[in-house]
């Protein structure tokens, strides 16, 4: 009988004690366990900031090439384009070109004959073109470089001085572009322009063709 | 002469880019990079590279979850990375706007939806068309200062086959239905013209007008930050003899807004 009152007196109290001290146990374990690492980090966690992403969808480039003048001889082109890269697929292009037109078969035919004046013979372009991405690729030179490419196809309009007028020009072609890095590229083109002179005789669809190269870079 | 001066004006213009574009290449050497790449998580199961930002480059890499990816450049939809091993590739910029950074939110970038046309602030475009039967090659730039009031700068060339015509315009549009993928829209404006006639034509006569308009058109938005817009308008020519001219033009282009 005394050892069961001892019993229950014993439990009894030792359940008290055990819940008085509990809470105290557990709280006095709570501050012990560190979350903090050991060497408390410098630096606060920054969310990423678009801005400061470098955004490269515009380039910018110079290219040299040959043009063919249609009555006027081949002359050296060159010239700039301003791209700016919609999508992946369409890009902007707007492009001036400078060359200078030759002589006519029929002025070298008759000797002392004047077509044109020597500042009409002065070729200025300017176009706007819309072109797009057909076949992205890449190419492999040796076993060690691998370059991005596209080949695009473009077209647009703008116009023409040449021959004392300005002329509405129609412009189509296609190009090569090979991305060097990610923001130097090299381009290969052919272009066609296509616009009405009546400077020979009847008016007609004159057709130059202008085939080029050019470095850009994108920024 | 004019188009001279113009061309000119536009060489210099383009001299000066060039003059320009080198400064911002330097700026960073200049100034010292200090900002360190921002960084993210995947917690996607896995995100893939392409050697190039186009959906035609090949896959050639996967970042699993829990990698962190260096985010160095962007091009259109495509981020360049760098992961722990410097492996550098593309990744669509959707994949990237499922990632953490380091605060552990979601990347907070700009991913061009109909949202953001419906609230965009400029825009600009290049637009083709007919003004009197002869093509016509214009551009403009555009502010919103509410969403249904803007004011539009306009530069366009006429190359008819008698002269040739230059146009400044200026005008405010007003689009009743900002919301819709498809919005109408009306403006009004004036401007102010010059006609070159051509060389070959037996009287020369260079003449400038002021120029009053309306017009009414119609704005898709396509995808992206890209839109269609096609306009027609009704131009009027002040001259100073007894009588006004009319004339009439419609324009179809592309614009992009911000």
């Amino acid at each position: 009988m005394e050892n069961r009152t001892k019993y229950l007196f014993l439990t009894g109290f030792c359940l008290a004690q055990v819940m008085a001290f509990a809470p105290q146990v557990f709280a006095a374990e709570k501050a012990e366990r560190d979350d903090r690492p050991l060497i408390e980090p410098d630096v606060t966690p920054v969310p990423v900031d678009e801005a400061l992403i470098d955004t490269e969808n515009f380039e910018i480039g110079a290219f040299v090439g040959i043009m063919n003048i249609e009555d006027f001889e081949s002359s050296l082109v060159y010239g700039g384009k301003l791209t700016y890269h919609l999508s992946e697929s369409f890009f902007f292009e707007a492009g001036i070109g400078f060359a200078e037109g030759g002589q006519t078969s029929f002025e070298n035919l008759a000797g002392n004959v004047q077509v044109l004046t020597d500042s009409e013979r002065d070729y200025r372009y300017y176009n706007i073109n819309l072109g797009y991405n057909v076949l992205p690729g890449q190419a492999f030179l040796t076993e060690n470089y691998a370059f991005n490419t596209n080949f695009y196809l473009i077209a647009g309009a703008g116009s023409t001085d040449f021959a004392g007028d300005t002329r509405f020009t129609l412009n189509a072609g296609a190009g090569y572009q090979i991305l060097l890095t990610d923001s130097l590229a090299i381009h290969l083109g052919v272009r066609q322009h296509f616009y009405r002179i009546d400077v020979v005789g009847a008016e007609k669809t004159s057709m130059n063709t202008e085939i080029s190269s050019g470095l850009s870079v994108f920024f | 002469m004019m188009i001279r001066t113009d061309t000119r004006t536009m060489t210099i213009a383009i001299l000066i880019l060039t003059l320009c574009l080198p400064v911002t290449a330097w700026a960073g050497w200049l100034w010292g990079e200090d900002e360190p790449d921002p960084m993210v998580q995947v917690v996607e199961p896995f995100v893939v590279w392409r050697t190039g930002p186009a959906v035609g480059y090949p896959v050639f890499h996967s970042s699993e979850k829990g990698e962190w990816l260096t985010l160095l450049q962007r091009k259109t939809g495509w981020m360049k990375v760098r992961d722990g091993k410097s492996r550098e590739g593309w990744v669509a910029v959707a994949a990237i706007a499922q990632t953490r950074d380091a605060t552990g939110e979601f990347v907070d970038l700009n991913v061009p939806n109909l949202e953001a046309f419906r609230e965009r602030n400029v825009e600009a475009g290049i637009m083709m068309g007919e003004f009197e039967g002869a093509p016509v090659t214009s551009g403009y730039g555009g502010y919103w200062f509410t969403p249904n009031l803007a004011a539009e700068l306009w530069g366009s060339q006429v190359l008819g086959s008698a002269s040739e015509i230059l146009m400044v315009n200026a005008n405010i549009v007003h689009q009743p239905f900002p919301h819709w993928r498809v919005s109408p829209f009306f403006t009004l404006g004036v401007g102010h013209i010059w006609v070159d006639p051509k060389t070959t034509l037996a009287q020369p006569e260079e003449r400038e007008n002021s120029i009053g308009h309306a017009g009414l058109g119609l704005r898709v938005y396509i995808t992206d930050r890209y839109f269609i817009r096609a306009e027609f308008k009704d131009y009027k020519v002040f001259t100073s003899r007894s009588t006004n001219e009319e004339a009439t033009e419609w324009k179809i282009g592309l614009s992009i807004f911000f």
